[in-house]
């Protein structure tokens, strides 16, 4: 048996193996990848905080002093707040938000630009259009970029925009099914509002990236 | 190159290498659900990292890289042995071993399995992705002139296993 021989008898004796795996599979997977490799604490940590949502249902403009305080021990220099979520801004320039519920991303991206920060917004999957292109930065730019923070037992991501290297913008988006439980509605700090079951339709956790900054993108 | 590029590339990458790419792990780690289940996990992370992946020299190579260390990782994990089949039951396959234990020859690879691990990637990456010597070495981050002499065992084994048995399926 020569060489040729031998190398033939076994690339024959798997040549009969297929992969079986659809590649939106490979994909789905993918995201979920992606999405843990981005601020690990988040990723743990900041899930949406189901059953809290709050009886104010109005968005107020950036610069009104939100209804109810966020317990963050900073200084609020603007607060606006939702039953969704709440955006602060603080002295130094960070940003605190804080997410209660996967509702309005619209609101909270324009919130969140008029602000000054590049961002986009999405609560149906990572943001999937080619003007968004994600930054596959290091993970070390991106812990500068935001953080995740907690006080009086509530959860805030905190993103500070001169952080952000140029030509960036940030991506928050849910990533459904990467297997992370939400928080119990009974846990400690969260105002347990009428409705005790989690939203339909959220599974997962939420997740921070940065994108290439366009208008198309990130305003 | 926006995410639908992105993701069109990525669709043609997957579908030109994924059975090469599970058969080089398959040979390395000698079992058809381990291999897969690697096999998805390094395409995944191909996925989340194709801006690098893309325009890397030998893609194929890095995903099978990337799966045998993802069985690294995952038998550290676990605390226990690297999961390779014992090569006595691989020289005697049990009849009921699934359609998918019937696709792969066991002889042939019952008699890879008895190689030592290293040998094994070699063969993978040399003979089942056909990556020349230098590509190899880089892979597997050692010198080529080692690949070389891992490969000249590896065949000398095999052939020493299998000369006789194909022999005699030859002249039968």
């Amino acid at each position: 048996m020569n060489d040729n021989e031998l190398i033939t008898a076994v690339r024959e004796s798997v040549a009969d193996v297929y992969t079986v795996t659809p590649v939106a599979h490979v994909i789905s997977r993918g995201r979920a990848v992606r999405a843990r490799r981005r601020i690990p604490a988040v990723a743990g940590t900041l899930a949406v905080a189901a059953g809290t949502a709050l009886a104010v249902t109005t968005l107020l403009p950036s610069g009104h002093q939100g209804l109810l305080g966020s317990g963050h021990p900073g200084r609020h220099l603007a607060t606006a707040q939702l039953a969704a979520w709440t955006v602060a801004k603080q002295v130094n320039g960070d940003i605190d938000i804080t997410i209660n519920q996967l509702k309005d991303p619209a609101g909270l991206q324009s919130t969140l630009r008029a602000d000054g920060l590049p961002v986009t917004v999405s609560f149906s999957g990572p943001p999937l259009s080619a003007s968004c292109q994600p930054d596959d930065t290091g993970r070390d730019i991106l812990s500068a970029v935001a953080h995740f923070h907690t006080s009086d037992g509530r959860a805030y991501l905190v993103i500070d925009p001169s952080a952000l290297p140029s030509g960036t913008g940030v991506s928050i988006f849910d990533e459904p099914g990467a297997g992370v439980p939400l928080p119990s509605p009974h846990t400690p700090g969260h105002r347990q509002g009428s409705g005790s079951t989690p939203p339909a339709g959220i599974t997962g956790p939420l997740a921070i990236g940065l994108v290439f900054a366009s208008r198309q993108c990130t305003g | 190159m926006g995410v639908g590029t992105q993701q069109l590339d990525f669709a043609e990458f997957y579908r030109g290498a994924a059975d090469e790419c599970l058969r080089a792990v398959l040979v390395s780690v000698g079992d058809q659900d381990t291999a897969r289940e690697l096999v998805d996990e390094a395409f995944a992370r191909a996925w989340a990292s194709w801006r690098t992946v893309s325009t890397h020299p030998a893609p194929k190579a890095w995903v099978v890289r990337t799966a045998l260390n993802a069985g690294i990782s995952r038998w550290r994990r676990r605390r226990r042995e690297v999961p390779v089949p014992d090569p006595a039951t691989l020289a005697n396959p049990p009849a009921a071993g699934g359609a998918s234990a019937r696709l792969v020859d066991p002889r042939i690879m019952a008699a890879v399995m008895r190689l030592p691990a290293r040998q094994r990637q070699v063969i993978a990456l040399r003979l089942i992705l056909d990556l020349d010597t230098a590509r190899t070495a880089e892979v597997l981050g050692i010198a080529p002139g080692t690949v070389m002499a891992h490969l000249g065992r590896a065949m000398a084994a095999l052939r020493h296993d299998l000369e006789p048995e194909l022999q005699q399926e030859n002249r039968s």
